[in-house]
């Protein structure tokens, strides 16, 4: 038995227990039927559930050298299930959208219309990033696949902000399910994003274990956020302020003369 | 490593946004009667005229060129200030027409999609006019361009927000 230091007990800590609670965000998104309206963000939910699974039986191989489990084998695995996560990510990002523009014709046209220019724009800035700046990393394939991620977590959390901004400026209406899976996403992303850069400049050991920290961290920061606003309860439709009824009248002669006939 | 520098940089700005945006999304209650007075608080008029071709086609022919370049930047200055001021009404117009949709009423919940539709274009087209505005105030001897129909979509937004408030004092009168 290899002996646990506080720092590798933390580390399992905050690699373990956002997946235990995304079993919990399962059956609390089951339980009041939101699959029917996020189908893609309970794929990608079960997905990192079964991702972990994976990970964690080869960390353990690999730690115990059982089944010739290899370092290399398991940061195939990591690369590879991290880009399918990737893509799962940007249809929940659609999703949101859509239940956001859920209520308006014209906006469902013009607001989508600018996300496809934005998104444009922020894949010229990852591919840009990707031939300007591709890190300092000496295996090719690793190299290869932290540009992608980089330049992926770039456009999620330009989207994700992007969306957050739109509601804001518009004055739009968020449901609370899809509000906080986008808050949860953009906190991820952002903090991705920051991860992923500064990964393909520091290479060295402990820079490595610092950022994985923060990675599993940020995690279970953003699995808590889901599961918070799951759980609360959905506010009550805002209502129309009560105007006195003389008011009322002030107000509706004065939008006459406003209206030039 | 700059870039990786600059990536942090813009990770923690959109990590700051996106706080803000999670503190400041708290439930309002919709005050009908504040957009009505944002709306109200915009002289109209006004903004058609600062708006109008034919002004300024006047102003050119009768002002000396350096006269004319100082008054046509006041006015696009002024006119951008309405604009802003109409994109923020159609803000809080928004609101009220999606709180609106929500009612039991019909009549009420058909003018709300009323009201949100129009608001919604009133946003977008004051977004359009912004850039055209600040063009001209950067460079006023340019022929001004025609701006989007924000005038008259300012009175279609009123008109249904009107109708909505003749709908809700119905209802509370009943």
């Amino acid at each position: 038995m290899l002996p646990f230091t506080w720092h590798k007990v933390l580390f399992l800590f905050l690699w373990i227990s956002p997946h235990v609670l995304l079993g919990v965000l399962v059956v609390v998104f089951c339980k009041r039927r939101l699959y029917r309206e996020f189908p893609c963000f309970l794929a990608y939910v079960l997905f990192e559930i079964a991702e972990f699974i994976l990970m964690f039986t080869l960390y353990i191989f690999a730690l115990y050298s059982v089944l010739s489990a290899t370092a290399n084998q398991y940061a195939y695995a990591y690369y590879a299930t991290l880009m399918f996560s990737l893509v799962l990510r940007f249809g929940v990002i659609n999703e949101v959208s859509k239940d956001l523009f859920r209520e308006s014709q014209f906006l469902k046209v013009a607001a989508r219309r600018s996300l496809q220019c934005i998104t444009g724009l922020l894949l010229a800035m990852g591919v840009a990033l990707a031939v300007y700046a591709p890190g300092d990393i000496s295996v090719k394939w690793v190299a290869g696949a932290s540009v992608v991620t980089r330049g992926a977590a770039l456009v999620q959390c330009g989207l994700l902000l992007t969306l957050l901004l739109f509601s804001r400026f518009l004055g739009l209406t968020w449901r609370r399910p899809a509000f906080g899976i986008t808050l949860g996403l953009g906190v991820l992303t952002s903090v991705n994003l920051a991860i992923y850069a500064l990964r393909a400049e520091f290479t060295n050991r402990v820079g490595a274990a610092f950022l994985n920290f923060l990675a599993t961290g940020t995690y279970l920061v953003c699995v808590s956020i889901w599961i918070g606003y799951l759980l609360a309860p959905e506010p009550q439709p805002a209502s129309l302020a009560v105007v006195p009824h003389d008011e009322v009248e002030t107000w509706n002669t004065e939008l006459q003369h406003l209206l030039r006939d | 490593m700059i870039a990786a520098w600059t990536l942090v940089a813009v990770a923690f700005f959109a990590l700051a946004i996106l706080v803000y945006v999670a503190i400041r999304s708290r439930t309002r209650l919709v005050d009908l009667e504040k957009a009505v007075q944002a709306f109200r608080s915009l002289d109209i008029e006004a903004f058609r005229n600062l708006l109008d071709s034919a002004e300024e086609a006047f102003l050119r022919d009768n002002l000396s060129p350096k006269k004319f370049r100082e008054i046509k930047r006041q006015r696009a200055w002024a006119a951008l200030i309405y604009a802003w001021e109409a994109g923020r009404a159609a803000t809080a117009l928004a609101k009220i027409g999606q709180a609106a949709q929500r009612s039991s009423d019909p009549k009420i919940a058909a003018s709300g999609v009323q009201v949100a539709e129009s608001a919604f274009r009133l946003r977008l087209q004051t977004v359009r006019a912004c850039p055209h505005l600040l063009t001209e105030i950067l460079l006023p001897d340019l022929q001004s361009r025609s701006l989007p129909p924000l005038v008259d979509q300012y009175e279609r937004a009123a008109e249904t927000l009107f109708r909505l408030g003749r709908f809700s004092s119905i209802e509370r009168r009943s």
